[in-house]
Parts: structure tokens; sequence; C-alpha cells
């Protein structure tokens, strides 16, 4: 009886040792995979940190949030303005990136959580279209639609010297930081607070009864969730070595959902399926037919009628039952 | 009258029409989510959906009043297999059906974008009449639009209010398992509402086409407004809908006077938080 019950709680949730075997198979790739491959993998890879942290505020909590955007743009300029004005060297930018999603997430979250279902969709989604017109407006601080460009200091530790102008480098970056994030929110999705978070996407009103503080519990999933998107944004402007207004812009707050649906939601790996797929999508189909977005929007409708599970939700429910 | 009143007056009109215009967007808006529970991400793209085709009629059949009546038929006949094939399963999940209109109006625009191109386009005043108003030459097409508008709500307010199918309506608002229950044929109210609601939208396009510049993604400026108003109002509360629409932007209106547009915008952001902190559930909801 008891072991079958513990089977039902852990259903969601990826297996670690595939996951770690994944992150394996990318260590080795950084060195097989021709220029244009490694670059696009570099890209998939910070996205999975955003999937993840999304799939944190609604895989977990069940909080449906339009505004990461919010996060992915916030974190960004954590980055780009902290090293354009505080001269500050890499690894310490990124911490102002964290620190940026931090704040965001604790003003929004004091805000938005609180709310029913409906009113925390819409406000999320206006605090997102109102920080995306803002980004564009002031230009004399974000650089508007145009942007900043940055010039990358070298990371030195110890002797070696690291210049993320290398793709190669900058590639094993990414992955140290994939392979952090994972570990950490993997680490939180099997502690006793995770069991929490998934108790409130089963039975919200349960939790209440048993005298546990709701709130409290989705305002932090939230303000991980904003942490992660942070690091995520901060990452892609240094990859990309540059941030401007466009990454507050919609697409950040909705292939977090599209790639968690239809990787799974709440299996924490499985949106990283969901980033592969929508990216070679992306990548191929947006070459081939401009109006690609209407395919875009036919796929969500279609995933939403399908399953909410996700293909490793499905997959992983197989094996259980 | 000294000129900074008149100034201020002036702004105050012209943001009370655009706020009747926007009465009527947000009012579908509420409508839509008070009976069928669906956070409508495409409303915003409806409307531009109205702007477009308004254009389209103008330049084929040479009158703009023509697209007053063909554009809400167009617009029936659109959104009623919508609601019944796309949007139905998804229905009183907020979450499903705000990531399922999204798509929706990915779909809206990009036909749009593919169709009538992404060049903003104007189309000429249809009433070049203007008036003097407190000294001002003010263009008469604006004060027809507030009449229309008022009229189209007032009708709006005589279907619900007043007749036998608007009392269907009205229930299913409050409680559709007991209007089910009672007998109603809830499946026909759903549809009924969310054709009204697009409809109110698709009129606001048309009536906005002369008045602002028709393009593709002039939506998504009007769905951020009308979803501030929808919060400010309540949600699902008509007669809170209209009254933030109206205060909302006759404000918004003079506050541009003073500041940048987006500063305006802004400081009606901040009213909205300060209520919804205030008032979780919007100023008029009991």
């Amino acid at each position: 009886m008891n072991g079958r019950l513990e089977k039902l709680e852990e259903r969601r949730e990826t297996p670690t040792y595939l996951v770690l075997l994944f992150l394996l198979l990318l260590l080795v790739m950084g060195i097989v995979l021709p220029k244009g491959a490694r670059s696009l993998v570099t890209h998939m890879m910070i996205f999975c940190i955003l999937a993840m942290g999304y799939d944190v505020c609604f895989g977990l909590t069940n909080q449906c949030s339009l505004g990461h955007a919010v996060f992915f743009g916030g974190g960004a300029y954590g980055v780009v303005l902290s090293m354009l004005h505080l001269k500050v060297g890499i690894l310490p930018a990124i911490f102002f990136s964290l620190g940026a999603g931090l704040v965001l997430a604790v003003i929004m979250g004091l805000i938005c959580v609180r709310l029913s279902e409906a009113y925390f969709v819409i406000i999320t989604a206006i605090f997102f279209a109102v920080f995306h017109l803002f980004a564009m407006d002031l230009t004399w601080l974000t650089g508007g639609d145009d942007g900043l460009s940055l010039k990358l200091p070298s990371i030195s530790l110890g002797p070696v010297n690291l210049s993320l102008y290398h793709p190669m480098v900058n590639y094993y970056f990414v992955l140290t930081f994939l392979a952090f994030s994972y570990l950490i929110l993997n680490r939180i999705v099997r502690s006793p607070m995770g069991k929490i978070f998934v108790s409130i996407r089963e039975n919200e009103k349960r939790l209440q009864f048993l005298g546990y503080d709701v709130f409290r519990y989705k305002l932090m999933a939230f303000i991980v969730s904003g942490i992660f998107s942070a690091l995520s944004g901060g990452l892609y402007a240094l990859t990309l070595r540059y941030g401007s207004a466009d990454f507050f812009s919609f697409h950040w707050s909705i292939m977090p959902i599209v790639w968690c649906l239809i990787g799974g939601l709440g299996t924490l790996a499985g949106p990283w399926i969901g980033v592969i797929i929508m990216s070679l999508f992306q990548y191929y189909v947006s070459a081939w037919w401009t109006y690609y977005l209407i395919l875009f929007g036919i796929i969500i409708l279609m995933i939403l009628r399908i399953s909410r599970k996700g293909i490793l939700g499905y997959l992983i429910s197989r094996r259980f039952t | 009258m000294p000129e900074i009143l008149t100034t201020i007056l002036f702004l105050l009109v012209n943001g009370l029409i655009w706020g009747l215009i926007v009465a009527l967007i947000a009012i579908g808006l509420s409508l839509i989510f008070g009976v069928m529970g669906i956070v409508n991400m495409a409303h915003g793209d409806i409307y531009m959906a109205g702007a477009v085709l308004s254009f389209y009629v103008t330049g084929l059949l040479g009158s703009f009043w023509l697209s007053l009546i063909l554009v809400p038929a167009v617009v029936f006949l659109a959104s009623a297999p919508m609601e019944r094939f796309v949007l139905r399963p998804y229905e009183g999940h907020h979450s499903s059906t705000m990531i399922a209109t999204v798509g929706i109006s990915f779909i809206i625009q990009q036909a749009v974008l593919g169709t009538y191109g992404g060049i903003p386009k104007k189309i000429i005043n249809p009433w070049p009449i203007s008036f003097n108003f407190l000294g001002v030459n003010y263009p008469g097409y604006r004060f027809l639009v507030a009449f229309i508008s008022i009229l189209i709500l007032v009708g709006l307010w005589l279907f619900l209010y007043k007749t036998s199918y608007g009392i269907l309506v009205r229930a299913s608002m409050q409680d559709r398992e007991m209007a089910s229950a009672m007998g109603i044929d809830v499946n026909k109210v759903l549809i009924t509402t969310f054709v009204i609601g697009s409809v109110l939208a698709a009129l606001g396009g048309v009536l906005a086409a002369p008045i602002n510049q028709v393009f593709y993604l002039m939506g998504n400026d009007v769905i951020l407004l009308s979803f501030i108003v929808v919060i400010i109002g309540g949600l699902g509360s008509l007669k809170g809908t209209l009254i933030a629409a109206l205060s909302l932007c006759s404000l918004e209106g003079v506050l541009a006077s003073v500041l940048s547009p987006v500063q305006a915008r802004a400081a009606i952001f901040i009213v909205m938080i300060i209520v919804l902190i205030r008032r979780p559930r919007g100023l008029f909801t009991e």
C-alpha cells in the first residue's frame, strides 16, 4: 500500500539518471558538433533553463503566468546594465541578473499570487505588456529596439583565462549553468517543499484545510521560477552579446508555456523535449514559410486539445501504471 | 474661457469618445468571461479584424457605412463556429482558454499580415464635417462615433434586461449549471454570447478605423487597455466595465496633455495596481 502511494506521488518526476545521461551526452556533443549546430544547441540549453524555471510555476503549482518575459528581460538587462555602467565581470553580472529576477518576482508575486486564476493570468499579462512598453520607450536606459551591445571581459579561473567569444567556451559555460540549475531545481522538487508545491497543483483547497499557508508556498514557487527565468535571460544576453527591448517581447512569455505543454508539465526535464522540438520547428519552418506563426497557433490549439500531460508525462505515466 | 481649460475639455471629450469605443470592446470581453469563463486574448485581434474588414469594404464597395452592417455579419459567421468547434473544449479552465486564444490570436494576426500587409493604412474620414465646439473645429465624425456607440450600448442593455433571451444569458452568467438544470439550452446561450462579444469588438474596430490607423498589431494596444478596464471594473460586471472604460480613458486623455503616452499608460497601470490591492475583485463587484 505504502509503496503504491509513493509511486503515485513520484509519477510526474523524471528519473534523475536519465537526465544526467543526457547532460553527459551534451558534454560530449560540445566537441563533436559542427559550428552552426553547436550555437543552436547553446541557445536550446539557455531556453531549457527558462523552461525549467517556468515549469516550477506552471507545472508544479499550477500558476499559469504570462509575465515571464518580464523576468527574462529583467535578467538580460541585469547583465547588460551592470556590465556597461558598473564595469563588473561576467560572474558578478550574472548575480546582478539573478538579483533583478528576484526583485521583479517579489514585486509581481506579492501583487498577483494572491488572486484567483483568471485574475492571475490577466494581471501577469498586463505586467508583461507594461514592461514591454517601458522597455521600448525608455531608450536612454534600454536602447529600445536597437539595444545595447556588450564587450565581454574574459573570466579568469586561477591560471586559465576563458573568453566567451570562443563558441566552445560559451557552450560549456552555458552547459555548466544548465547542469547546476537542474540539480538545484531537482533538489527543490524532491524536498518537502516540492511536495507541497505539487499538492497545491493537485488540490489547493485541501492544503488550505490542512493548515498550510498556500499563499506563501505559491509565492515561493513564483520567485524561484522568476530567478531561473532571469538567469536564462542573462545567459542569453551574454551569448548574443547584446540586450534589447526584444527580450521583453511576448515571445518569451508564450514560448515557456508551449515548451512545458509539449514536454510535460511538472516533469522538470520534460520541457527540454519541448524546447528541442520547438527550436527545430522554428529553425526550419520559419526559413520555409514567413507566416509560420499560423502553424504555431494551430500547434498550441492541438496540444491543448490532445493532452496536458505532454510527451514525457505520457511516457512516465505509462511506466508506472 | 482661458486656453488651458479649453484644451483640457477638448482632451476630456476626446478621451470620453475613445472611452465609448473601448467600452464596447471591454464589455464584450467581460460578457464572454462572465458567461463562458474564457479569458479571450484574441479579443483585440477581433477588433483589429473589424477595422481591416471595414478597410476592405470601404475600398471594394466605396462606402464606409456599409461596413457597419457587413462587418458584424462576417464576424458573426466566423465567430459562431470558432466558439463551437475550437473553444468549446477549453471553456471554464481559465488558463487553458487563455493559451488557446493566444493561439487563435497568432492565427488571425498572421492571416491579416499575409493578406492585408504590414503597413499601417488610413481610411478617409467618411463624414468630413466639423463643428465649432468651444471655439475649436471639432471633427463631426467623432460625435457620430459617440452617438453610434451609445446606440449600440443601449441596444445591448435592452437585449440583456428587457428581452426574454437576455434573461437566459444573465441566468447563465450567474449560475451555468443551475440554468442548464432549469431547461435552458446553455449551448445556444454560449454561442450567442460569444457572437455578441465578438461583434461588439468588431464594431469597435469599424468605428475606430477612421480615427486610428489600421494596422495588423493595432489589437495589442486595445487588448491591454480593455484588460485593465475589465480588472478595475470587475471581471464579469458590465456596469463596472462601462464606468471604468469611460473614466480611465478620459483620465488617460487628460494625462496625455502633460505626460508622454507611455507615461499616461503607466499612470493607468498604477491606478489598476492600487485598485487591485484595495479591492482584489474590482470596484463594482459585490
